[in-house]
Protein backbone atom coordinates (compact mmCIF):
# COMPACT_ATOMS: atom_id res chain seq x y z
CA UNK A 1 0.00 0.00 0.00
CA UNK A 2 1.32 3.60 -1.05
CA UNK A 3 0.77 6.07 1.86
CA UNK A 4 -1.09 8.90 -0.40
CA UNK A 5 0.79 12.07 -0.54
CA UNK A 6 0.43 14.42 2.39
CA UNK A 7 0.91 18.08 2.02
CA UNK A 8 3.56 20.15 2.91
CA UNK A 9 7.19 19.30 4.19
CA UNK A 10 8.15 16.57 5.02
CA UNK A 11 9.79 16.53 8.27
CA UNK A 12 13.13 15.40 6.97
CA UNK A 13 13.61 15.65 3.65
CA UNK A 14 16.41 12.63 2.98
CA UNK A 15 16.21 12.97 -0.77
CA UNK A 16 20.25 13.99 -0.63
CA UNK A 17 21.99 13.77 2.62
CA UNK A 18 24.74 16.16 3.11
CA UNK A 19 27.61 14.83 5.43
CA UNK A 20 30.69 16.86 5.75
CA UNK A 21 29.27 19.41 3.24
CA UNK A 22 29.96 16.55 0.79
CA UNK A 23 26.03 15.55 -1.03
CA UNK A 24 25.71 11.83 -0.76
CA UNK A 25 23.45 10.06 -3.00
CA UNK A 26 20.33 8.21 -1.16
CA UNK A 27 21.37 4.72 -0.38
CA UNK A 28 18.34 2.11 -2.72
CA UNK A 29 15.25 1.56 -1.10
CA UNK A 30 14.46 -2.01 0.06
CA UNK A 31 11.33 -3.86 1.00
CA UNK A 32 12.44 -3.15 4.60
CA UNK A 33 12.80 0.47 3.91
CA UNK A 34 9.47 0.54 2.32
CA UNK A 35 7.76 -1.49 4.99
CA UNK A 36 9.49 1.27 7.77
CA UNK A 37 8.75 4.22 5.52
CA UNK A 38 5.12 3.05 5.83
CA UNK A 39 4.69 2.91 9.76
CA UNK A 40 6.98 6.46 9.74
CA UNK A 41 4.03 8.09 7.15
CA UNK A 42 1.63 7.37 9.94
CA UNK A 43 3.85 8.63 12.32
CA UNK A 44 4.62 11.74 10.66
CA UNK A 45 1.03 12.49 10.04
CA UNK A 46 -0.57 11.89 13.45
CA UNK A 47 2.31 14.27 14.77
CA UNK A 48 1.89 16.80 11.70
CA UNK A 49 -2.52 17.17 12.48
CA UNK A 50 -1.51 17.31 16.64
CA UNK A 51 -3.26 13.67 17.12
CA UNK A 52 -1.60 13.11 20.52
CA UNK A 53 -3.21 9.79 21.36
CA UNK A 54 -2.97 8.47 17.81
CA UNK A 55 0.94 9.82 18.23
CA UNK A 56 1.30 7.65 21.34
CA UNK A 57 -0.72 4.63 19.93
CA UNK A 58 1.61 4.22 16.86
CA UNK A 59 4.70 4.84 19.14
CA UNK A 60 4.58 2.27 21.79
CA UNK A 61 5.39 -0.97 21.57
CA UNK A 62 9.18 -1.84 22.21
CA UNK A 63 9.24 -0.64 25.87
CA UNK A 64 6.22 -2.41 27.07
CA UNK A 65 6.65 -5.44 25.45
CA UNK A 66 10.27 -5.72 26.47
CA UNK A 67 8.73 -4.87 30.28
CA UNK A 68 5.55 -7.14 30.35
CA UNK A 69 7.60 -9.65 28.59
CA UNK A 70 10.17 -9.90 31.85
CA UNK A 71 7.13 -10.01 33.80
CA UNK A 72 7.62 -14.31 32.55
CA UNK A 73 6.92 -17.57 33.37
CA UNK A 74 9.80 -17.97 36.00
CA UNK A 75 9.56 -14.36 37.06
CA UNK A 76 5.74 -14.78 38.10
CA UNK A 77 6.88 -18.06 40.25
CA UNK A 78 9.56 -16.19 41.09
CA UNK A 79 7.19 -13.67 42.76
CA UNK A 80 4.33 -16.58 43.37
CA UNK A 81 7.81 -17.93 45.22
CA UNK A 82 8.55 -14.84 47.64
CA UNK A 83 4.79 -14.18 48.56
CA UNK A 84 4.73 -18.11 49.48
CA UNK A 85 7.92 -17.91 51.23
CA UNK A 86 8.20 -14.95 53.44
CA UNK A 87 5.11 -12.39 52.60
CA UNK A 88 4.78 -9.53 51.07
CA UNK A 89 6.44 -7.07 53.39
CA UNK A 90 10.02 -6.47 52.22
CA UNK A 91 9.20 -7.87 48.47
CA UNK A 92 6.45 -5.37 47.44
CA UNK A 93 8.62 -2.22 47.56
CA UNK A 94 11.74 -4.53 46.36
CA UNK A 95 9.95 -5.08 43.24
CA UNK A 96 9.29 -1.77 42.24
CA UNK A 97 13.04 -0.92 43.05
CA UNK A 98 13.94 -3.29 40.66
CA UNK A 99 11.38 -1.89 37.66
CA UNK A 100 12.63 1.26 38.26
CA UNK A 101 16.07 0.37 38.12
CA UNK A 102 14.97 -1.28 34.80
CA UNK A 103 13.14 1.87 33.37
CA UNK A 104 16.40 3.39 33.62
CA UNK A 105 18.27 0.74 31.79
CA UNK A 106 15.51 -0.06 28.74
CA UNK A 107 15.59 4.23 28.62
CA UNK A 108 19.25 4.32 27.50
CA UNK A 109 18.30 1.51 25.40
CA UNK A 110 15.67 2.54 23.39
CA UNK A 111 17.54 5.71 23.06
CA UNK A 112 20.51 3.97 21.96
CA UNK A 113 18.19 2.28 19.08
CA UNK A 114 16.25 5.58 17.98
CA UNK A 115 19.46 7.91 17.75
CA UNK A 116 21.71 5.33 16.24
CA UNK A 117 19.04 3.16 14.61
CA UNK A 118 20.86 0.23 15.20
CA UNK A 119 20.96 -3.07 17.61
CA UNK A 120 22.91 -3.56 20.71
CA UNK A 121 24.77 -6.48 19.19
CA UNK A 122 25.43 -5.04 15.91
CA UNK A 123 26.63 -1.82 17.92
CA UNK A 124 28.83 -3.87 20.50
CA UNK A 125 30.18 -5.88 17.73
CA UNK A 126 30.95 -3.34 15.67
CA UNK A 127 32.11 -0.89 18.24
CA UNK A 128 33.92 -2.85 20.38
CA UNK A 129 35.59 -5.34 18.17
CA UNK A 130 33.75 -8.79 17.14
CA UNK A 131 35.43 -10.50 20.30
CA UNK A 132 33.07 -8.52 22.67
CA UNK A 133 30.38 -8.34 20.50
CA UNK A 134 30.49 -12.50 20.42
CA UNK A 135 30.51 -12.68 24.54
CA UNK A 136 27.80 -10.52 24.18
CA UNK A 137 25.57 -12.96 21.72
CA UNK A 138 27.15 -15.66 23.31
CA UNK A 139 25.54 -14.52 27.15
CA UNK A 140 22.40 -13.94 25.29
CA UNK A 141 22.12 -17.21 23.40
CA UNK A 142 22.63 -19.01 26.94
CA UNK A 143 20.68 -17.13 29.01
CA UNK A 144 17.93 -17.12 26.31
CA UNK A 145 18.01 -20.70 26.11
CA UNK A 146 17.53 -21.09 29.61
CA UNK A 147 14.44 -18.69 29.86
CA UNK A 148 13.15 -19.75 26.89
CA UNK A 149 12.97 -23.45 28.51
CA UNK A 150 11.47 -21.87 31.69
CA UNK A 151 8.53 -20.06 29.76
CA UNK A 152 7.58 -23.61 28.38
CA UNK A 153 7.48 -24.62 32.11
CA UNK A 154 5.35 -21.85 32.81
CA UNK A 155 3.06 -22.69 29.91
CA UNK A 156 3.24 -26.40 31.02
CA UNK A 157 2.23 -25.56 34.24
CA UNK A 158 -0.69 -23.24 33.64
CA UNK A 159 -1.64 -25.88 30.85
CA UNK A 160 -1.61 -29.19 33.59
CA UNK A 161 -3.96 -27.31 35.89
CA UNK A 162 -6.43 -27.65 33.05
CA UNK A 163 -5.26 -31.33 32.52
CA UNK A 164 -3.47 -31.05 29.45
CA UNK A 165 0.10 -32.41 28.48
CA UNK A 166 3.70 -31.12 28.20
CA UNK A 167 3.34 -31.93 24.41
CA UNK A 168 0.81 -29.34 24.22
CA UNK A 169 2.87 -26.76 25.82
CA UNK A 170 5.42 -27.35 23.59
CA UNK A 171 3.56 -27.43 20.48
CA UNK A 172 1.31 -24.04 21.40
CA UNK A 173 4.65 -22.20 22.05
CA UNK A 174 6.12 -23.55 18.73
CA UNK A 175 2.96 -22.38 16.77
CA UNK A 176 2.68 -19.39 18.77
CA UNK A 177 5.88 -18.23 17.30
CA UNK A 178 5.95 -19.43 14.03
CA UNK A 179 2.27 -17.82 13.37
CA UNK A 180 3.15 -14.15 14.79
CA UNK A 181 6.51 -14.22 12.16
CA UNK A 182 4.65 -15.10 9.42
CA UNK A 183 3.32 -11.34 8.58
CA UNK A 184 6.58 -10.11 7.25
CA UNK A 185 5.79 -6.71 8.79
CA UNK A 186 7.12 -5.44 12.28
CA UNK A 187 4.24 -4.06 13.00
CA UNK A 188 1.63 -6.66 12.81
CA UNK A 189 4.25 -8.84 14.86
CA UNK A 190 4.44 -5.92 17.73
CA UNK A 191 0.54 -5.64 17.89
CA UNK A 192 -0.20 -9.26 18.36
CA UNK A 193 2.32 -9.55 21.10
CA UNK A 194 1.18 -6.10 22.33
CA UNK A 195 -2.67 -7.86 22.36
CA UNK A 196 -1.53 -10.91 24.32
CA UNK A 197 0.04 -8.96 26.81
CA UNK A 198 -2.91 -7.31 27.82
CA UNK A 199 -3.63 -10.76 30.05
CA UNK A 200 -0.79 -10.04 31.98
CA UNK A 201 -2.84 -8.31 34.29
CA UNK A 202 -4.41 -11.56 35.27
CA UNK A 203 -2.04 -12.05 37.99
CA UNK A 204 -3.53 -8.46 39.22
CA UNK A 205 -7.03 -10.32 39.00
CA UNK A 206 -6.06 -13.37 40.49
CA UNK A 207 -4.05 -10.63 43.77
CA UNK A 208 -7.79 -9.17 43.84
CA UNK A 209 -9.37 -12.10 44.08
CA UNK A 210 -7.34 -13.43 46.91
CA UNK A 211 -8.93 -10.01 49.02
CA UNK A 212 -5.83 -8.86 50.07
CA UNK A 213 -5.45 -6.74 53.36
CA UNK A 214 -4.70 -2.72 52.07
CA UNK A 215 -3.63 -2.22 55.13
CA UNK A 216 -0.72 -4.75 55.01
CA UNK A 217 0.00 -3.80 51.01
CA UNK A 218 0.16 -0.01 52.44
CA UNK A 219 2.51 -1.07 55.55
CA UNK A 220 5.04 -3.17 53.32
CA UNK A 221 4.99 -0.14 51.20
CA UNK A 222 6.05 2.57 53.49
CA UNK A 223 8.15 0.21 55.67
CA UNK A 224 9.55 -2.63 53.77
CA UNK A 225 8.87 -5.00 57.04
CA UNK A 226 9.08 -7.36 57.96
CA UNK A 227 12.14 -8.41 56.67
CA UNK A 228 12.61 -11.96 55.43
CA UNK A 229 13.94 -14.33 57.90
CA UNK A 230 14.91 -18.07 57.56
CA UNK A 231 17.55 -19.38 54.95
CA UNK A 232 20.04 -17.04 53.81
CA UNK A 233 20.81 -18.74 51.09
CA UNK A 234 16.80 -19.04 49.74
CA UNK A 235 16.94 -15.22 50.30
CA UNK A 236 19.90 -14.59 48.71
CA UNK A 237 18.19 -16.87 45.34
CA UNK A 238 14.99 -15.07 45.86
CA UNK A 239 16.54 -11.75 45.39
CA UNK A 240 19.05 -12.74 42.81
CA UNK A 241 16.07 -14.25 40.92
CA UNK A 242 13.91 -11.02 41.58
CA UNK A 243 16.21 -9.26 40.34
CA UNK A 244 16.32 -11.31 37.37
CA UNK A 245 12.83 -10.68 36.90
CA UNK A 246 13.17 -7.36 36.04
CA UNK A 247 16.28 -6.31 34.60
CA UNK A 248 17.53 -8.85 31.93
CA UNK A 249 20.47 -9.37 28.70
CA UNK A 250 17.72 -10.00 26.34
CA UNK A 251 15.36 -6.94 27.34
CA UNK A 252 18.67 -4.52 26.07
CA UNK A 253 18.69 -6.64 22.98
CA UNK A 254 15.40 -6.87 22.49
CA UNK A 255 14.29 -2.87 22.82
CA UNK A 256 17.05 -1.53 21.51
CA UNK A 257 17.00 -3.60 18.50
CA UNK A 258 13.04 -3.19 18.34
CA UNK A 259 13.64 0.38 18.92
CA UNK A 260 15.44 0.56 15.74
CA UNK A 261 13.20 -1.95 13.40
CA UNK A 262 10.17 0.10 14.49
CA UNK A 263 11.78 3.27 13.05
CA UNK A 264 11.66 5.50 15.84
CA UNK A 265 14.11 8.85 15.70
CA UNK A 266 15.18 10.96 18.05
CA UNK A 267 12.43 12.91 17.31
CA UNK A 268 10.20 10.09 19.10
CA UNK A 269 12.52 9.91 22.63
CA UNK A 270 9.61 11.53 24.51
CA UNK A 271 7.33 9.03 23.61
CA UNK A 272 9.52 6.60 23.69
CA UNK A 273 9.98 7.12 27.38
CA UNK A 274 6.06 7.24 28.04
CA UNK A 275 6.77 3.80 26.50
CA UNK A 276 9.50 2.32 28.86
CA UNK A 277 8.11 4.03 32.11
CA UNK A 278 4.28 2.81 31.25
CA UNK A 279 5.67 -0.44 30.17
CA UNK A 280 7.99 -0.63 33.82
CA UNK A 281 4.64 0.66 35.72
CA UNK A 282 2.49 -1.88 34.32
CA UNK A 283 4.85 -4.78 34.88
CA UNK A 284 5.09 -3.35 38.40
CA UNK A 285 1.88 -3.73 39.45
CA UNK A 286 1.42 -7.15 37.71
CA UNK A 287 4.09 -8.28 39.28
CA UNK A 288 3.24 -7.30 42.52
CA UNK A 289 -0.13 -8.96 42.01
CA UNK A 290 1.63 -12.43 41.53
CA UNK A 291 3.42 -11.54 44.72
CA UNK A 292 -0.01 -11.34 46.56
CA UNK A 293 -1.20 -14.28 44.80
CA UNK A 294 1.05 -16.33 46.02
CA UNK A 295 1.73 -14.54 49.15
CA UNK A 296 -2.29 -16.42 49.91
CA UNK A 297 -0.10 -19.35 50.29
CA UNK A 298 2.42 -17.67 53.14
CA UNK A 299 1.74 -19.80 56.15
CA UNK A 300 -0.15 -22.68 54.43
CA UNK A 301 2.96 -24.49 53.86
CA UNK A 302 3.62 -22.04 50.97
CA UNK A 303 7.42 -22.46 50.83
CA UNK A 304 7.60 -26.02 50.07
CA UNK A 305 4.72 -26.50 47.25
CA UNK A 306 5.38 -29.76 45.59
CA UNK A 307 3.91 -31.24 42.71
CA UNK A 308 5.20 -30.88 38.96
CA UNK A 309 8.70 -31.42 40.43
CA UNK A 310 7.80 -28.45 43.06
CA UNK A 311 5.75 -25.85 40.62
CA UNK A 312 2.51 -26.83 41.59
CA UNK A 313 1.30 -22.71 42.39
CA UNK A 314 -2.15 -23.39 40.27
CA UNK A 315 -2.90 -26.54 42.47
CA UNK A 316 -1.90 -25.21 46.13
CA UNK A 317 -3.80 -22.03 44.82
CA UNK A 318 -6.75 -24.03 44.56
CA UNK A 319 -6.68 -25.65 47.90
CA UNK A 320 -6.19 -22.14 50.30
CA UNK A 321 -8.20 -19.59 47.91
CA UNK A 322 -10.06 -21.43 45.96
CA UNK A 323 -10.86 -22.65 41.87
CA UNK A 324 -11.60 -18.95 40.50
CA UNK A 325 -8.10 -17.41 42.07
CA UNK A 326 -6.42 -21.18 40.48
CA UNK A 327 -7.66 -20.98 37.21
CA UNK A 328 -6.89 -17.45 36.81
CA UNK A 329 -3.24 -17.84 37.89
CA UNK A 330 -3.10 -20.52 35.39
CA UNK A 331 -4.02 -18.72 33.16
CA UNK A 332 -1.81 -16.10 33.80
CA UNK A 333 1.50 -18.16 33.64
CA UNK A 334 -0.12 -19.73 30.12
CA UNK A 335 0.00 -15.96 28.69
CA UNK A 336 2.92 -14.94 30.63
CA UNK A 337 5.12 -17.97 28.82
CA UNK A 338 3.93 -17.13 25.65
CA UNK A 339 4.25 -13.33 25.22
CA UNK A 340 8.22 -14.26 26.53
CA UNK A 341 8.39 -17.47 24.27
CA UNK A 342 7.84 -14.41 21.80
CA UNK A 343 9.97 -11.48 22.55
CA UNK A 344 12.60 -14.09 24.05
CA UNK A 345 12.79 -15.65 20.37
CA UNK A 346 13.01 -12.09 18.93
CA UNK A 347 15.77 -10.59 20.72
CA UNK A 348 17.44 -14.43 19.68
CA UNK A 349 16.79 -13.29 16.21
CA UNK A 350 18.53 -9.66 16.48
CA UNK A 351 21.43 -10.79 18.28
CA UNK A 352 22.07 -13.61 15.56
CA UNK A 353 21.17 -11.60 12.93
CA UNK A 354 23.19 -8.25 14.09
CA UNK A 355 26.15 -10.28 14.92
CA UNK A 356 26.10 -12.69 11.89
CA UNK A 357 25.45 -9.09 9.46
CA UNK A 358 22.46 -10.61 7.52
CA UNK A 359 18.97 -9.17 7.37
CA UNK A 360 17.47 -8.62 11.13
CA UNK A 361 14.08 -7.57 10.73
CA UNK A 362 10.30 -8.29 10.68
CA UNK A 363 9.85 -5.90 7.76
CA UNK A 364 11.88 -8.25 5.91
CA UNK A 365 10.17 -11.55 4.64
CA UNK A 366 11.19 -14.92 5.70
CA UNK A 367 12.96 -15.73 2.47
CA UNK A 368 15.29 -12.25 2.98
CA UNK A 369 15.17 -12.69 6.53
CA UNK A 370 15.96 -16.86 7.07
CA UNK A 371 18.56 -16.43 9.28
CA UNK A 372 16.56 -14.11 11.82
CA UNK A 373 13.82 -15.93 11.62
CA UNK A 374 15.52 -19.51 11.70
CA UNK A 375 16.97 -18.44 15.05
CA UNK A 376 13.54 -17.01 16.31
CA UNK A 377 12.06 -20.94 15.76
CA UNK A 378 15.10 -22.85 16.36
CA UNK A 379 15.33 -21.21 19.72
CA UNK A 380 11.98 -21.87 20.28
CA UNK A 381 12.06 -25.31 18.99
CA UNK A 382 15.19 -26.48 21.36
CA UNK A 383 13.10 -25.24 24.44
CA UNK A 384 10.30 -27.21 23.74
CA UNK A 385 12.31 -30.39 22.92
CA UNK A 386 13.75 -29.97 26.18
CA UNK A 387 10.45 -29.22 28.70
CA UNK A 388 9.47 -32.81 27.02
CA UNK A 389 12.23 -34.56 29.36
CA UNK A 390 9.93 -36.49 32.45
CA UNK A 391 11.00 -35.11 35.59
CA UNK A 392 12.90 -31.94 34.83
CA UNK A 393 13.14 -30.01 37.83
CA UNK A 394 10.89 -27.47 36.73
CA UNK A 395 11.13 -24.84 39.69
CA UNK A 396 14.36 -25.05 40.04
CA UNK A 397 15.14 -24.43 36.22
CA UNK A 398 12.81 -21.15 36.38
CA UNK A 399 14.30 -19.97 39.67
CA UNK A 400 17.90 -20.16 38.36
CA UNK A 401 17.33 -19.32 34.82
CA UNK A 402 16.25 -15.69 36.31
CA UNK A 403 19.67 -16.15 38.52
CA UNK A 404 21.98 -16.84 35.52
CA UNK A 405 20.40 -13.79 33.67
CA UNK A 406 21.28 -11.48 36.60
CA UNK A 407 24.97 -12.89 37.16
CA UNK A 408 25.57 -12.21 33.27
CA UNK A 409 23.81 -8.48 33.30
CA UNK A 410 26.63 -6.52 34.43
CA UNK A 411 28.85 -6.83 31.10
CA UNK A 412 26.02 -5.96 29.26
CA UNK A 413 24.88 -3.09 30.88
CA UNK A 414 28.56 -2.07 31.04
CA UNK A 415 28.83 -1.87 27.42
CA UNK A 416 24.89 -0.81 27.11
CA UNK A 417 26.09 2.20 29.14
CA UNK A 418 29.30 2.63 27.28
CA UNK A 419 27.32 2.87 24.28
CA UNK A 420 24.82 5.55 25.69
CA UNK A 421 27.70 7.33 26.63
CA UNK A 422 29.03 7.58 23.36
CA UNK A 423 29.19 10.83 21.85
CA UNK A 424 30.30 9.70 18.42
CA UNK A 425 27.19 7.67 17.79
CA UNK A 426 25.19 9.64 20.15
CA UNK A 427 25.72 13.20 19.79
CA UNK A 428 23.61 15.55 22.04
CA UNK A 429 21.39 12.29 23.04
CA UNK A 430 24.54 11.13 25.73
CA UNK A 431 23.54 10.21 29.06
CA UNK A 432 23.28 12.95 31.63
CA UNK A 433 25.84 12.76 34.63
CA UNK A 434 22.83 11.83 36.82
CA UNK A 435 21.77 8.73 34.47
CA UNK A 436 25.51 7.81 34.46
CA UNK A 437 25.61 7.64 38.04
CA UNK A 438 22.63 6.05 38.85
CA UNK A 439 23.57 3.15 35.93
CA UNK A 440 26.79 2.73 37.44
CA UNK A 441 25.18 1.81 41.20
CA UNK A 442 22.44 -0.58 39.36
CA UNK A 443 25.67 -2.26 37.68
CA UNK A 444 27.46 -2.37 41.46
CA UNK A 445 24.16 -3.60 42.78
CA UNK A 446 23.29 -6.28 40.81
CA UNK A 447 26.80 -7.67 40.66
CA UNK A 448 26.78 -7.54 44.43
CA UNK A 449 23.27 -9.34 44.52
CA UNK A 450 24.37 -11.94 41.86
CA UNK A 451 27.64 -12.80 42.99
CA UNK A 452 26.27 -13.19 46.59
CA UNK A 453 24.14 -16.08 45.48
CA UNK A 454 26.91 -17.62 43.34
CA UNK A 455 29.47 -17.70 46.22
CA UNK A 456 27.17 -18.37 49.25
CA UNK A 457 25.58 -21.39 47.35
CA UNK A 458 28.51 -22.33 45.88
CA UNK A 459 30.53 -23.12 49.02
CA UNK A 460 27.13 -24.62 50.58
CA UNK A 461 27.30 -27.14 47.59
CA UNK A 462 30.74 -27.96 48.48
CA UNK A 463 30.35 -28.33 52.18
CA UNK A 464 32.85 -25.48 52.86
CA UNK A 465 29.90 -23.27 55.14
CA UNK B 1 6.91 -0.39 -6.90
CA UNK B 2 7.21 2.82 -9.40
CA UNK B 3 9.83 5.35 -9.26
CA UNK B 4 6.83 8.00 -7.82
CA UNK B 5 5.80 5.43 -5.03
CA UNK B 6 9.70 5.12 -4.22
CA UNK B 7 10.05 8.94 -4.08
CA UNK B 8 6.93 9.52 -2.05
CA UNK B 9 8.07 6.53 0.54
CA UNK B 10 11.59 7.79 0.69
CA UNK B 11 10.54 11.06 2.35
CA UNK B 12 9.22 9.63 5.99
CA UNK B 13 12.61 8.16 6.73
CA UNK B 14 15.87 9.65 7.88
CA UNK B 15 19.02 9.13 6.06
CA UNK B 16 20.61 7.21 8.12
CA UNK B 17 17.55 5.11 9.00
CA UNK B 18 17.68 3.51 5.66
CA UNK B 19 19.48 -0.55 5.52
CA UNK B 20 22.02 0.75 3.37
CA UNK B 21 22.98 3.05 5.90
CA UNK B 22 22.44 0.77 8.69
CA UNK B 23 24.83 -1.76 7.28
CA UNK B 24 27.39 0.24 7.24
CA UNK B 25 29.41 -0.54 10.21
CA UNK B 26 30.11 2.15 12.76
CA UNK B 27 34.22 2.94 13.59
CA UNK B 28 36.04 0.57 16.12
CA UNK B 29 36.15 2.41 19.28
CA UNK B 30 39.53 2.53 20.59
CA UNK B 31 39.85 1.03 23.63
CA UNK B 32 42.29 2.50 26.49
CA UNK B 33 44.49 -0.33 28.29
CA UNK B 34 42.65 0.42 31.50
CA UNK B 35 39.02 -0.08 30.07
CA UNK B 36 40.18 -3.36 28.10
CA UNK B 37 41.48 -4.58 32.00
CA UNK B 38 38.38 -3.38 33.48
CA UNK B 39 36.34 -4.95 30.74
CA UNK B 40 38.63 -8.61 31.12
CA UNK B 41 37.92 -8.70 34.89
CA UNK B 42 34.44 -8.09 34.32
CA UNK B 43 34.25 -11.02 31.68
CA UNK B 44 36.39 -13.39 34.10
CA UNK B 45 33.86 -12.40 37.27
CA UNK B 46 31.08 -13.52 35.49
CA UNK B 47 31.97 -16.20 34.09
CA UNK B 48 33.29 -17.52 37.59
CA UNK B 49 30.05 -16.36 39.24
CA UNK B 50 27.85 -18.12 36.22
CA UNK B 51 30.14 -21.39 36.98
CA UNK B 52 29.45 -21.47 40.27
CA UNK B 53 25.95 -21.03 39.56
CA UNK B 54 25.73 -23.70 36.83
CA UNK B 55 27.68 -26.18 39.19
CA UNK B 56 25.13 -25.85 42.28
CA UNK B 57 22.07 -26.06 40.13
CA UNK B 58 23.49 -29.11 38.61
CA UNK B 59 24.55 -30.82 41.69
CA UNK B 60 21.15 -30.12 42.91
CA UNK B 61 19.92 -32.22 40.36
CA UNK B 62 22.22 -35.31 41.38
Amino acid sequence: MTPPPVPGPPLLDTGVGIDGGIALPRPPLTAEDAARSRDRFRVHNARRHGHRWTLLWLLIGPGILAMIGENDGPSMISYATAGATYGIGFFVPFILVTFAMAVVCQEMCMRVGAVTHRGYGQLVLERFGPLWGWFSAGDLILTNLVTLIAEFVAIRIGLSFFHMSAGVAALLGVVLVVFTLSGGRYWRWERIVLGMAVFNGLFLVAAIMTRPHLGTIGHALLTASPFPGGSFNTLLLLVASTIGATVTPWMIFFQQSASADKGLTPSDLRHGRYDTIAGGVLAALCGIGALIAGAALFGHGGSSIQGLSGAGFPGALKLVSGNAVATVFALGLIEAGAVAILTISASTGYAVGECIGVAHSFNNSTRKATVFYGANVGAALIAAAIILIPGAPLLSIALNANVLATVLLPVALVFLIMLANDRELMGKWVNTPTTNRIAVAIVVFISICGAAYGVDSFLQTVHII
Amino acid sequence: MTQAEQEELVMFLERDQFVGDTSRPVRRMALTPRMTIALWALRVFVVVVSAMVIYTFVSQLA
